[in-house]
């Protein structure tokens, strides 16, 4: 049979990405079907109004949505549609997906992170499972994508420092706010190890890619300098692998052994054939799980390789939450009243003295806190100030007056908490067949619901990150810990697994019940480590990539 | 080709045309959003920022942003009509015919209401948006709004509208 590429991959984000630059380079016939448009560093700016107010980078919620099933504490289930409550699972609908978007904090998961249930054993209500692969199986190609996403920072010796095959990362730290040295010493006087971030922006220029340009405008924003180690910039741009842009995939075809074809429509709804020998799906957890379901026929009536029913189950988010601090001049020198107000450089420190720890007798696994100041989005930092302390609304002269005050007088630091969202029965991905899409499709349910577990260790590492903020002298002081889930920060639904029973992948990421599917994005991750998962789905998939070099 | 004509009319009319304001279950008065809009935004930010910020024309762009939802833009208009029930209930005039005085004491009344917070809320991040945003988008005049708050834009600035 002749087949229009040797692999189609649906997703060009950083589990897609990888597949094209490897396989491509490798001599191979690739096809990459991503729904949103190519733009590159010359297309992009720092548009407030456009990216943070008005989503340039999602799709319009009446056109895409989710319906949320969320499971209240009394145990019944309210249903949103995510449009009408303005509550939204897209991140980046672009070539090269959310990787344009991400801030880049860029932590390893740890040995023990894949060996959960046996080193900290079951907890009641949750599915925790050991991963089929190990660290060490995995450490080569983190290690890969420090060379070649590019991975900046300094590997500083600490209680829970990963094996590492090199010595440090092989882009030095960013340049760093002034700041870092007062967090530095309130780490050192409670005995803390603080630890560089490391992020993946280049901080030279390298890999034919210019570095940072120090902007103030990272995270949520889209890169104009190509320093951001995005799946379009740092891999998709060197390859020569077909991009089909603005291409929906909609539905999968098969025989009872193998994925025949992929059916997608354009942005005129015209809709389109694609053959392949293999398939890769990396469109984002959740629509992973919605396309495989969407796609029914004879041989997998309940959709796509889901003859077992695991397809969508254990759909797993980065549990914890976020908490700050507040600056004031009149409580600081004039010196450091200009350091807390350098813009453009960076506040990257981590802990993670508590990703293991213990509690009462009981060996708790933890997480991660990374801080960093307030995000630079100066009409999202004016509107805050729209009560004042006594919790009122406020308006005329006293609101102006107290935007200027706070704005040019003081600085938030934040803290984000990284903990395990532990897997359950009650926490999936579904379809809801009522409610369909703009292309006709019925739309991805999103089942929510966190372990009271998840928040319990939040808190644990909120306090900590609050003891920090205390010693650095910040005011106002606050955090919120919940099982409310990051829409950035979604995993699972499609786990790996030695078990064809209980799992839908294989180790190598291809689907238990069809020969040449694979699933490369976060969708293969039964549990998440306590960090952000972009370095382990990059990593994972330029795993997958040598495997497939050996299959196709 | 029809329907398209239709729904520049609705984008070009909406906020021109009249709402309607009741009391007792009659008719009261009738008067345009956008011109309850122009006198609220003074009395919610200070007269020369909101000049300065053409924060009035930028009401008129958000109303045919095709991301701002229809719900998000009903709500805005509603709460106009909404504000003059509560003036015409207090003190028998339409909120634009109020004293300076009387117009805050009525904003004071709706911002106790669940509807009226909010509304208040979406009026003022509007003109932030105004102050804030990039000029491109015909605010935030020479930059002073940037200025007025020391504010170092990224780069680099858009080139074209987002609508």
């Amino acid at each position: 049979m002749k087949y229009d590429y040797d692999i189609c991959i649906v997703g060009s984000g950083a589990g897609g990405s990888p597949i094209a630059y490897e396989l491509s380079n490798a001599g191979y016939k690739v096809a990459v079907l991503e729904k949103g448009k190519n733009l590159r560093e010359e297309d992009v700016s720092k548009d407030e109004l456009a990216v943070s107010r008005r989503g340039l980078y999602t799709p319009d919620l009446k056109d895409e949505r989710h319906i949320i099933n969320n499971r209240e504490e009394n145990g019944t289930v309210t249903r949103y549609d995510g449009h009408e409550y303005s509550w939204s699972f897209w991140n980046g609908s672009m070539l090269g997906g959310s990787s344009n978007l991400m801030s880049g904090y860029f932590h390893r998961m740890k040995p023990n992170d894949f060996k959960l249930k046996s080193v900290f054993g079951e907890i009641k209500g949750a599915n925790i499972v050991d991963w089929c692969i190990s660290y060490e199986d995995l450490e080569p190609y983190y290690e890969k994508v420090e060379r070649v996403i590019g991975v900046s920072g300094e590997v500083v010796k600490h209680s829970f420092l990963e094996p590492r095959s090199t010595r440090n990362f092989p882009y030095p730290k960013l340049e760093e706010n002034a700041v870092t040295k007062w967090f530095d010493k309130a780490c050192e006087s409670l005995e803390f190890e603080s630890i560089p971030t490391p992020r993946a922006i280049l901080s030279r220029d390298a890999l034919d890619r210019n570095t940072c340009s120090y902007s103030d405008f990272c995270g949520s924003y889209a890169c104009a300098t190509g320093a951001k180690g995005s799946g379009r910039a740092a891999l998709l741009q060197k390859c020569n692998a077909e991009i089909i842009t603005e291409a929906f995939v909609y539905k999968l075809d098969s025989d009872a052994e193998k994925i025949t074809k992929v059916h997608y429509y354009d942005k005129d709804l015209n809709s389109h054939v694609i053959t392949a020998k293999i398939f890769v799906l990396a469109a984002q957890a959740i629509e992973t799980s919605r396309l495989l379901l969407n796609s029914k026929n004879e041989y997998f009536p309940n959709g796509m390789a889901n003859n077992n029913g695991e397809v969508g189950k254990n759909l797993i988010f980065s549990a914890g939450g976020s908490g700050e601090g507040r600056f004031h001049f009149k409580d600081l020198d004039a010196l450091k009243q200009k350091e807390l107000m350098q813009t453009g450089l960076f506040f990257n420190r981590s802990l993670q003295d508590w990703y293991e720890f213990k509690d009462d007798g009981i060996n708790y696994k933890g997480g991660t806190i990374d801080f960093l100041f307030e995000h630079a989005n100066v009409i999202s930092r004016a509107s805050r100030e729209f009560y004042n302390n006594d919790g009122k609304l406020i308006w005329g002269e006293e609101l102006q007056n107290r935007i200027h005050k706070q704005l040019t007088s003081s600085r938030v630091l934040t803290f984000e908490v990284f903990n395990d969202w532990l897997p359950t029965d009650e926490c999936f991905v579904s379809v809801d067949e009522k409610t369909k899409d703009k292309f006709g499709v019925p739309v991805g349910a999103i089942n929510l619901w966190g372990h009271p577990h998840d928040v319990k260790v939040g808190e644990h590492l909120a306090k900590k990150a609050v003891e920090v903020l205390e010693e650095m002298g910040a005011k106002e002081i606050s955090y919120n810990i919940s099982a409310a889930p990051p829409p950035n920060l979604v995993a699972g639904g499609c786990r790996f697994g030695e078990d064809a029973k209980s799992s839908v992948l294989d180790k190598n990421c291809k689907a238990h019940e069809l020969r040449n599917l694979y699933v490369t994005d976060a969708s293969f991750m039964p549990t998440g480590g306590s960090v952000p998962y972009t370095w382990t789905i990059y990593a994972n998939a330029l795993r997958v990539a040598d495997i497939l070099k050996k299959t196709v | 080709m029809k329907i398209k004509s239709r729904r520049t009319f609705f984008k070009t009319t909406f906020l021109s045309t009249l709402v309607m304001v009741t009391a007792n279950n009659t008719l009261f008065a009738s008067i345009t959003p956008l011109q309850t809009l122009a006198v609220v935004q003074k009395d919610l930010f200070p007269k020369e920022m909101i000049t300065q910020a053409n924060a009035y024309a930028y009401v008129s762009l958000v109303f045919k942003h095709s991301r701002v939802s229809a719900q998000d833009k009903q709500f805005l208009r509603n709460g106009t009509k909404w504000l003059h029930e509560e003036a015409v209930a207090k003190y028998n005039k339409v909120y634009t015919n109020l004293s300076p005085q009387e117009r805050q004491d009525t904003l004071k009344s709706i911002a106790n209401t669940s509807w009226g917070e909010t509304w208040i809320k979406t009026v003022l991040s509007y003109i932030m948006e105004a102050v804030l945003g990039d000029p491109l988008y015909g605010v935030n005049k020479d930059e002073f709004g940037w200025k007025w708050l020391n504010h170092k834009t990224g780069s680099p600035r858009p080139k074209e509208m987002y609508l």
